[in-house]
């Protein structure tokens, strides 16, 4: 029964070189998919290349759908699982920063250490700069302290506040990412470069 | 044929169980005032004596006696393998891997069965299953197991079986065969110490980035 | 010229990181994360070196009073597999090799000042929204948290409304 760190089926050691595995599994997947390459990424705000979402939104359904099934086959406590709080205003700002520092660095911190992995120099530049990021919020960290603990809203669900359950919300998400699969493809033959060739299965 | 056609027809029909399936009860589900009427009325919740004692006597290791009353009074006198979980400690988060689980078979008692019927009530209402009552507590338990009363012998067989079965359990928990006064006096417990309660918090999990 | 081997299918992929998911969860209780990875080994770093300075400021107080090691998280050895998944897939097929990626109207140089900037707002960002968009939007939306849809919609909408001024870097 899931999640077995939390039955104590597993000790806490163990939980930490199954998170090494679990860290390969996560990197090879990026890395075959292209995520290790900045262009690729970017592609998809410029339309050329929608590899990110289509992988992002596929697993984002295969976990949640399949989480769903785990929890009604019993396998796994739903209830245990960590799930990410939300500090509505530090949450907003964050992800607008990051978003910047996406589409100028073309990196986010997991596909950079993946592209480092396999020698990509502005990776490592990238890598760089996340750590000069991170030592800025520590070192001034009390000037941001009241925006980056505003707003706790405990770790709402997205069902929750649309007041429904969460197969239903699952099975949304579902339809729109199709939709949007859709769409990535009509994308990328109307964006297409020339210089740049997608190169997938 | 095109993967996303063959994902897009993989994972539509999964969705559509998903969201069509009622969401799996890993909130605890509370019973309707209704409900609970309903189960207090048929009076399902009370387990008799005599098959606790059977139990006991098995060393059935899925039962759990619960003694809801005090600190002092379980110290004086409990029954075999009882956990002390005073009625005004009972949602206390230490014991509610105790009381809300759905291996063992737990049985309230009290000394008359006011108390554990209460604590009985209180976990129904929650929700938690597999909780159930001594029928007359103590003092009942006492009565019937401890200090069997020896039917006419013109009773019917069954009677004078209930009797020997009794006499038999009375002596196999330390009853002595039918000398016992109820829950006042003290009683030689037998070898075992109760159980200590593990403090078995299910660990939190950390995350995030 | 050897062919350059091909990506794998993305829907495929897809579901092979969804699956990847669902075993961090049924383990370990919790999802992906990355950018805490690094946190985590500066902390550690600074501590080491400058143990006077963690100890007077508030950050530091507030984070290593609440952790065991900092360096032994799960998130760090997360991404330490993460590097070697990555380069692993990079060695089975044949995409090992230093270079700086960049658009072709752009220089290297450019493109690497760029690549440290983009990363100091990365770096920031993710400590300012606890997540990256492998914590919080991916695993976040796994879960159907609602900090997760709105770090993530964050995220991708800035990108996307800056993507028309930044285009000389891609196109």
């Amino acid at each position: 029964m899931g999640p077995l760190i939390v039955n104590e089926i597993i000790s806490p050691n163990t939980n930490l070189l199954i998170a090494f595995l679990i860290g390969i599994g996560f990197g090879f997947v990026l890395e075959a998919n292209g995520f290790s390459s900045s262009r690729r990424l970017a592609g998809m705000f410029y339309g050329y290349d929608t590899t990110v979402l289509k992988v992002f939104f596929t697993a984002a359904i295969t976990a949640g759908i399949g989480l769903l099934f785990l929890s009604l086959f019993g396998w796994i406590d739903l209830s245990f699982i960590y799930i990410n709080p939300t500090f509505l205003w530090s949450a907003i700002g964050g992800g607008v920063i990051m978003g910047a520092g996406f589409i100028l660095g073309g990196y986010c911190p997991g596909t950079s250490f993946c592209a480092a992995a396999i020698g990509k120099l502005d990776a490592l530049a990238f890598i760089g700069g996340i750590l000069i990021g991170i030592v800025i919020f520590m070192e001034g960290y009390p000037l941001w302290e009241g925006f980056f603990k505003a707003k706790y809203m405990g770790s709402p669900l997205l069902s929750d506040w649309l007041n429904m359950s969460r197969g239903l919300l699952a099975f949304l998400i579902a339809i729109v990412a199709i939709g949007m699969f859709w769409v990535g493809e009509w994308a990328e033959k109307k964006f297409a470069r020339d210089d740049y060739e997608i190169n997938q299965h | 044929m095109k993967p996303r056609l063959i994902l897009a027809s993989v994972i539509l029909p999964l969705g559509l169980i998903i969201a069509a399936v009622p969401p799996n009860t890993t909130k605890a589900y509370k019973l309707t005032a209704g409900q609970l009427l309903n189960e207090v009325r048929e009076n399902l919740q009370f387990i008799h004596p005599d098959q606790v004692a059977d139990m006991l006597i098995q060393k059935d290791p899925s039962l759990q006696l619960i003694d809801v009353r005090s600190k002092a009074e379980f110290e004086k006198f409990s029954l075999p393998g009882a956990i002390n979980v005073p009625l005004e400690n009972l949602l206390s988060e230490d014991y509610e891997y105790y009381i809300n689980q759905d291996v063992k078979l737990n049985v309230f008692y009290s000394n008359g069965s006011t108390d554990a019927n209460e604590a009985w009530m209180i976990t129904r209402q929650l929700g938690y299953k597999n909780n159930y009552v001594l029928q007359g507590g103590l003092n009942y338990w006492v009565e019937t197991i401890m200090n069997p009363e020896k039917p006419a012998s013109t009773s019917p067989n069954e009677e004078i079986a209930k009797y020997d079965f009794r006499k038999a359990a009375s002596s196999a928990l330390g009853g002595g065969g039918g000398d016992i006064a109820p829950a006042a006096t003290e009683l030689d417990a037998p070898a075992a110490a109760p159980p200590v309660i593990k403090n078995k918090k299910k660990k939190r999990v950390q995350g995030g980035c | 010229m050897k062919e350059a081997k091909k990506y794998m299918n993305p829907y495929l992929g897809g579901v092979l990181l969804g699956l990847v998911l669902i075993v961090a969860f049924w383990v370990s209780g919790r999802g992906l994360g990355a950018s805490g990875a690094p946190k985590a080994a500066l902390v550690a770093g600074i501590n080491a070196i400058a143990p006077s300075h963690t100890a007077n400021t508030a950050f530091y107080q507030e984070y290593l009073g609440g952790h065991a090691h900092p360096l032994k998280s799960w998130l760090v050895f997360e991404m330490l597999g993460v590097l070697v998944g990555g380069f692993l897939s990079g060695a089975v097929a044949g995409r090992l090799k230093f270079k700086v990626e960049k658009g072709p109207n752009v220089t290297s140089k450019v493109r690497i000042i760029f690549a440290v900037f983009g990363g100091i707002l990365f770096g920031f960002g993710s400590q300012l929204g606890r997540g990256c968009t492998s914590g919080s939007a991916l695993t976040g939306m796994a879960v159907l948290s609602a900090g997760g849809f709105i770090t993530m919609a964050a995220i991708f909408g800035t990108a996307f409304g800056m993507a028309y001024f930044v285009r000389k870097l891609w196109l």
